[in-house]
Parts: structure tokens; C-alpha cells; sequence
């Protein structure tokens, strides 16, 4: 049986008044994909970005590969983001007047040094070796989510989170993103976490966990 | 930073304490013993780099710092009361140079080391950290700290009561800033460690930064001066190596351009080139090493992983070399203008008799016995003469031109306790003042009749034109 990769214990979020997070358990196994489903203000994002180390919990602990975020300086949940986490999100959030190749060599810059070979190689493994010197403006919505994916796996983290990676996109692209996106990680053997609303995006998971109001209601695995 | 902090403080306080001395412009107990601020502190940086580089041996670094500082400053004294006047300051001065170049040399031995993989200087370079290491390390900065800050004193002929005094001084001084030294240690995070190599040069640009503060123990100016007359002599050996006469063959206009290796401008760039060459041959080595090997990794993000340590590994080791060149230079600059105002008066303009003779009262509106350096300005035939009276500390008065038989006629000024040659920077130390040779002022023949010092007119016009103007000419380019 593998370890947990994800370990919370009564993880809570409050934004002043509001609760963003209810008390949380939750275990994540490595290498498992969990998607995470609930309507807007359920606590997905909030739940995502601190497993991914870009916000601090309220009460509660919570452990990523075995490293107690909380206990952690702002260096050193930092040097976490940038070793073992890679995010996609909904809005590419690339620098638009850089090429594709030069928004991925911007990960490997703060990971550690830049090494365009090494990037070019992604972008060629996300079926892009054709657009490495194109920006962001050049290329459809599926090609900037997979320059994003090249982007987030580019380090080799052991996690690999997905805030609503696919909402942007049409249903060809959808397949064509959650196909590469299983290929890599049989490959890479990460462990991804992906909100959606979506319910066939959630079905490419091994578990669906869904949320309501910062509270855990329901979980289900994929059949299959 | 540590470093960079304390310099900054020395540098500083340095300065304010000159400051204070000159304007008492007496040398009270109270001057003295401000005057030794930035040596202690200085020495205080030292034993705080120690105990931070050698943890764990805190005990051996406290009680070795005590025990060298207390033999510095007995020891320094006892070389003063043991030689005539003149000599000790050689005596101390060739012992801290020979500490220096050795201290200096094991830096640069100990970067050398840290920075080349796989090779060792020192045998037994293990001992270093072990208490005996640690401890002769300690004693020997300390020693000579203690051998500085003693300079600092004035020469006064001691008996043997007041050096037994002044070593229980020393030891309760040391005792009491080693202790604080070691209690600021404590306060200071773990984190902030010490190589050895990095500890070698901390300590040597300490000690180089109080002896260059003081006056006498300026080693700089005496290494620029090194490289200026060397390369004087080569540009003259080499001419006559090839059975050229230089001064009958070479034009006046190539001398123009020959002349210009003669300035002190070259003493100290040549200085420096020697100086720090060692230090930033290192630093090229490093930046031009070859990063390790990564092609067996496999993963991307490890291969850039262990090459981005080995970036930041070299980047680190680059900050050794470097901050050396950086408190060096430093310590060469301030050396270069030494802290202490000159007394220069303004020559005042003279005649002479009808016989010839210039005539200057020893107790008139100027009185020529109060130890100051009296400039006078003599024209006679459309030559000007520069030159001054001075009373010695063994009581002599000495007439002297304002110029020397080797430098361009700069002139001299007073500071404590020496004369110093404008165009060199050489010191001359007072007693020696009204001696001929080398860079001490030509001495000029007078007599005293009465209360009045009397000088012949033409003999020192020809004094003048023999022995200075040439020089001048030499040393300005022209033949």
C-alpha cells in the first residue's frame, strides 16, 4: 500500500468571518488523481491552494509529502512550491511577450537554471515542438493549457494540482489535455489533485471527492 | 557582513578618535588611550572571528587571545627599553612585516585550498580545528595585535615596575574584551559561520587595518616605494646591460615619455598588481572552473538541481577571494592617506646680509627650538631655495632643504614624531632628520652665533642646484 502523500487533520480556512474550509481529514495516497467537484464558494480553490503551499491553513495541520506546511518560513514553503509542486490553472497566467519555450524555461529559472534543450523536450512531449517560439497570443486555448502542463511538469514535482484546467476549453481540447495529462503521469508517476466542474473531467480521477460549503459531503471512486 | 561591519567601524571610529587627537593637539593620557580604540577594536573583530571559526574551541581561542595579546604588548615594550632609540621601530616593524607576509601568504594558501578540489597545502591541515591549532592561531593574531597596538604608544623609557604594570593592564584589557568578545559570539545565530580560509583573511585584513592606521607601521607605502625605485633601476640596468649610456643618448623628449614609469602613480598600481595578483588569480580560477558532470542523471530537474548548487557552490566560494581584494584595497587606500594632518607651514620669504648670510633669530617672532618644522623662502639670482629649520628630540637644531637627493622637490611636512617626503610618503623619523642620505632632507651647513642661526646664502643656492634641481628635472621627464 503506498504512502500518503496528503495528510490533513482538521484543516480550516477562515477569511475573517467566513469560513472558507470547515475542519478537514483528508488522505491522499501518492500517485492517486483526486478530483475535486462542489459550486462556486464550496472551498475547492481555497482547499487546493493550500495543499499547494500558496496559502496558510487558519487551524489544523496538514502535511505534503511528508513536510508539515505549517511549520515551514516563507523560504521554505517557497523552496516546496518550486520542488514539488506544479499547478495549471484555468487562466494560463503566461508572460506574454515571452515565447512558449521561454515560459517554460521560466519555471526551470526559479526551480534552479534554465535549460532550453530540456524545455524544448517538453514542449515537444505536449505535442508543441512546432510552436516553441510562438507567445501565448499565437496559440488556441489547448496549446496554451499544454505549454501550462509543460510548464507545471517541467521540475518533476510529486504533485501536481489542476484548478479547473480544462473550463476554458472546448470538448475536443478537454480530451486532448486529459489524455496527456494521463500519459505524463503514468510516465512521471505524479499525484494530481484537480478541481473541475465538470463531471466527465472528474471521471478521469481514481477518487472524486466533493465539497459544500467547506465541508467534505461526499466521495465516490471511478469505477474502472 | 560581519566583516564589512567591523571595517567600517574601525575605519570610522579611526577617524573620529585622529580627530579628537588633533584637535586636543596634546598627548595626554586621555588622547593616548583614545588613540588605541580601533586597534582593540579592531583586535576585538579578531578574537570574535576566532571563536566563530574555531567553535567549540572557545575556551582555547579566549585564553591564547589573553595570553598573545599580554606577550605582544610586554614584548613590543621590552624592545623599546632594551634598543637605543632609533632602532626598536626597525626591529618591530621587520617582525610585523615578516608576521604579515606569512599570515598574508597562509590566506592566500588557505583560499587556494578551499577553492582547489582535492588538493592540500598544509600537511596536517586536520590539526587546524584541534585545540593546539586553534590556540597558536589565536596567540599568534594576538601577538601581534598586541605588538600594534603598543606602537601606539609613545616610546617612553620604561623601568621595569611600569612593563609589569602595563602587562597586568594589557591582561585585565584582554581579559575583558575577550570575555565580551566571547559572550557577542553567543548572541550571534548559528547559522553565521567561519572558514579557515575565510578566517585567515578576516584576521589578516584586521591586523592590516590597524597597522595602516598607524603612522609608522604603514607597510604600503613602503612596497610602492619598492616597486617605484625597482622599476627606476631596471629602466637604468637595462640601458647600460645593452652599453647604452641612457643619460648621454636619450633625448630629452623620450625621457618625457621614460619619466613617466618613475611616478609614484606607478609605485602604486605596482603595488597593488603585487599585491592583490595573488588573490585575483583565485577568483578567475574560480569563475573559470568547469561545473561538475550531470549527464548520468536522468531527470531534468535533478540535473539542473545539482548543477544550480555547484553555481551557487562556486558564487560562494568566489565571495572569499573577493572580499580579501575588497579589505585589502581598502586597507591600501586608507594607507595611501594617512590618517594624520601634517604640520606644513607656508615658507616664509628670507634674504640675505650684504655679506651673504642669512641670519634667522632662534627666539624671535618664531621660536626655531619648539620642535616644529620652520619652512623659509630664499631667491637670489633668480633661484628659489626652499628649506627649514627644525630642533631635534635630542635637542639639535638641523638646517635642511625641502627636498631630499632622490625625489621630485615636494617638500617635506611634520607628523608625529617623523618628517614625511611629500612625493614618496616616506617617513623619516625625526632624530634622523639633519642625516644625509637616502630620502632624508639634504642637510645644510650653519652655524649659531649667538641666538641667531646663521646660514651662507651661496652655499645654499648650490646645495640647491646640485643636488635638487636635477632630480627634479629627472624625476619631471626632462634631461
Amino acid at each position: 500500500m503506498s504512502e500518503n502523500i496528503i495528510e490533513t487533520n482538521g484543516l480550516t480556512r477562515n477569511y475573517g468571518d467566513i469560513c472558507a474550509l470547515k475542519p478537514l481529514d483528508l488522505q491522499v495516497p501518492e500517485g492517486e488523481w483526486l478530483s475535486v467537484m462542489g459550486h462556486s464558494g464550496s472551498g475547492k480553490s481555497t482547499l487546493m491552494n493550500l495543499v499547494g503551499g500558496l496559502d496558510r491553513p487558519s487551524a489544523g495541520s496538514l502535511r505534503v509529502g511528508g513536510k508539515d506546511l505549517l511549520a515551514l518560513t516563507e523560504d521554505g514553503l517557497a523552496r516546496f512550491r518550486r520542488e514539488s509542486v506544479g499547478i495549471i490553472f484555468q487562466q494560463h497566467h503566461m508572460v506574454p511577450y515571452l515565447t512558449a519555450v521561454e515560459n517554460v524555461m521560466m519555471a526551470q529559472y526559479f526551480h534552479s537554471v534554465p535549460d532550453e534543450a530540456e524545455a524544448r523536450s517538453a514542449l515537444e512531449r505536449v505535442g508543441l515542438g512546432h510552436r516553441l517560439k510562438n507567445r501565448p497570443g499565437e496559440l488556441s486555448g489547448g496549446e496554451q493549457q499544454r505549454v501550462c502542463i509543460a510548464r507545471a511538469i517541467i521540475n518533476s514535482p510529486k504533485l501536481l494540482l489542476g484548478d479547473e484546467p480544462t473550463g476554458n476549453l472546448d470538448h475536443k481540447s478537454t480530451i486532448m489535455v486529459m489524455e496527456l495529462l494521463k500519459e505524463l503521469r503514468a510516465e512521471e508517476r505524479f499525484t494530481v489533485i484537480m478541481v473541475t466542474h465538470n463531471q466527465e473531467v472528474a471521471a478521469w480521477g481514481d477518487r472524486t471527492i466533493y465539497l459544500d460549503d467547506g465541508v467534505l459531503v461526499r466521495e465516490e471512486r471511478t469505477a474502472g | 557582513m560581519i566583516l564589512i561591519f567591523l571595517q567600517s567601524s574601525v575605519f570610522s571610529l579611526n577617524t573620529l578618535v585622529t580627530l579628537k587627537v588633533l584637535e586636543s593637539n596634546e598627548r595626554d593620557t586621555m588622547a593616548i588611550s583614545l588613540k588605541l580604540i580601533p586597534h582593540l577594536l579592531a583586535w576585538f573583530g579578531i578574537v570574535l572571528i576566532l571563536l566563530r571559526g574555531f567553535a567549540g574551541r572557545r575556551s582555547v581561542v579566549t585564553v591564547a587571545s589573553i595570553a598573545g595579546f599580554v606577550i605582544g604588548v610586554t614584548g613590543t615594550c621590552i624592545l623599546f627599553r632594551s634598543f637605543p632609540v632609533a632602532i626598536p621601530f626597525v626591529v618591530v616593524k621587520s617582525a610585523l612585516g615578516v608576521s604579515f607576509l606569512f599570515l598574508w601568504g597562509a590566506s592566500i594558501a588557505a583560499i587556494y585550498r578551499s577553492t582547489g578540489r582535492g588538493i592540500t597545502i598544509f600537511q596536517g591541515e586536520r590539526r587546524g580545528n584541534f585545540p593546539l591549532g586553534a590556540g597558536i592561531a589565536a596567540c599568534m593574531a594576538s601577538i601581534v595585535a598586541g605588538a600594534i597596538c603598543t606602537c601606539g604608544l609613545p616610546a617612553a623609557g620604561s623601568t621595569l615596575l611600569t612593563l609589569l604594570l602595563l602587562a597586568v593592564a594589557a591582561g585585565a584589557l584582554a581579559y575583558a574584551l575577550a570575555y565580551s568578545a566571547q559572550a557577542l559570539d553567543k548572541l550571534l545565530p548559528n547559522s553565521y559561520t567561519v572558514s579557515l580560509s575565510g578566517m585567515l583573511v578576516a584576521v589578516v585584513a584586521l591586523l592590516l587595518c590597524s597597522s595602516s592606521s598607524l603612522l609608522r607601521l604603514d607597510l604600503f607605502s613602503p612596497l610602492s616605494m619598492k616597486v617605484m625605485k625597482g622599476v627606476h633601476d631596471f629602466v637604468h640596468q637595462f640601458m647600460e646591460s645593452i652599453l647604452i649610456p641612457d643619460h648621454l643618448f636619450i633625448r630629452s623628449y623620450i625621457w618625457k615619455f621614460i619619466g613617466l614609469l618613475f611616478g609614484k602613480e606607478v609605485g602604486f598600481w605596482g603595488g597593488l598588481v603585487i599585491w592583490f595578483i595573488p588573490a585575483l588569480l583565485i577568483a578567475m580560477a574560480i569563475g573559470f572552473e568547469r561545473l561538475p558532470s550531470v549527464a548520468h542523471l536522468r531527470q531534468g530537474a535533478k540535473r539542473r538541481t545539482v548543477m544550480a548548487a555547484a553555481i551557487r557552490e562556486r558564487r560562494c566560494r568566489l565571495v572569499i577571494p573577493l572580499l580579501s581584494v575588497v579589505v585589502f584595497a581598502t586597507a591600501a587606500y586608507q594607507s595611501s592617506f594617512p590618517s594624520v594632518e601634517y604640520w606644513d607651514p607656508k615658507p616664509l620669504p628670507i634674504t640675505a646680509d650684504q655679506s651673504g648670510e642669512i641670519t634667522i633669530p632662534k627666539k624671535g617672532e618664531i621660536d626655531l627650538e619648539d620642535g616644529k618644522l620652520h619652512k623659509y623662502l630664499f631667491k637670489q639670482g633668480g633661484r628659489e631655495v626652499r628649506f627649514f629649520v627644525l630642533m631635534t628630540p635630542a635637542g639639535q637644531l638641523t638646517v635642511d632643504l625641502d627636498a631630499c637627493a632622490i625625489c621630485k622637490p615636494d617638500g617635506y611636512g611634520q607628523a608625529e614624531g617623523s618628517v614625511i617626503c611629500y612625493y614618496c610618503k616616506t617617513l623619516i623619523p625625526l632624530d634622523t632628520v639633519g642625516k644625509p642620505g637616502g630620502c632624508n632632507p639634504v642637510p645644510v651647513a650653519f652655524s649659531v652665533k649667538g641666538e641667531n642661526v646663521v646660514i651662507d646664502g651661496i652655499t645654499l643656492v648650490n646645495s640647491w642646484s646640485t643636488t635638487v634641481q636635477a632630480t627634479a628635472r629627472v624625476k619631471e621627464g626632462g634631461k
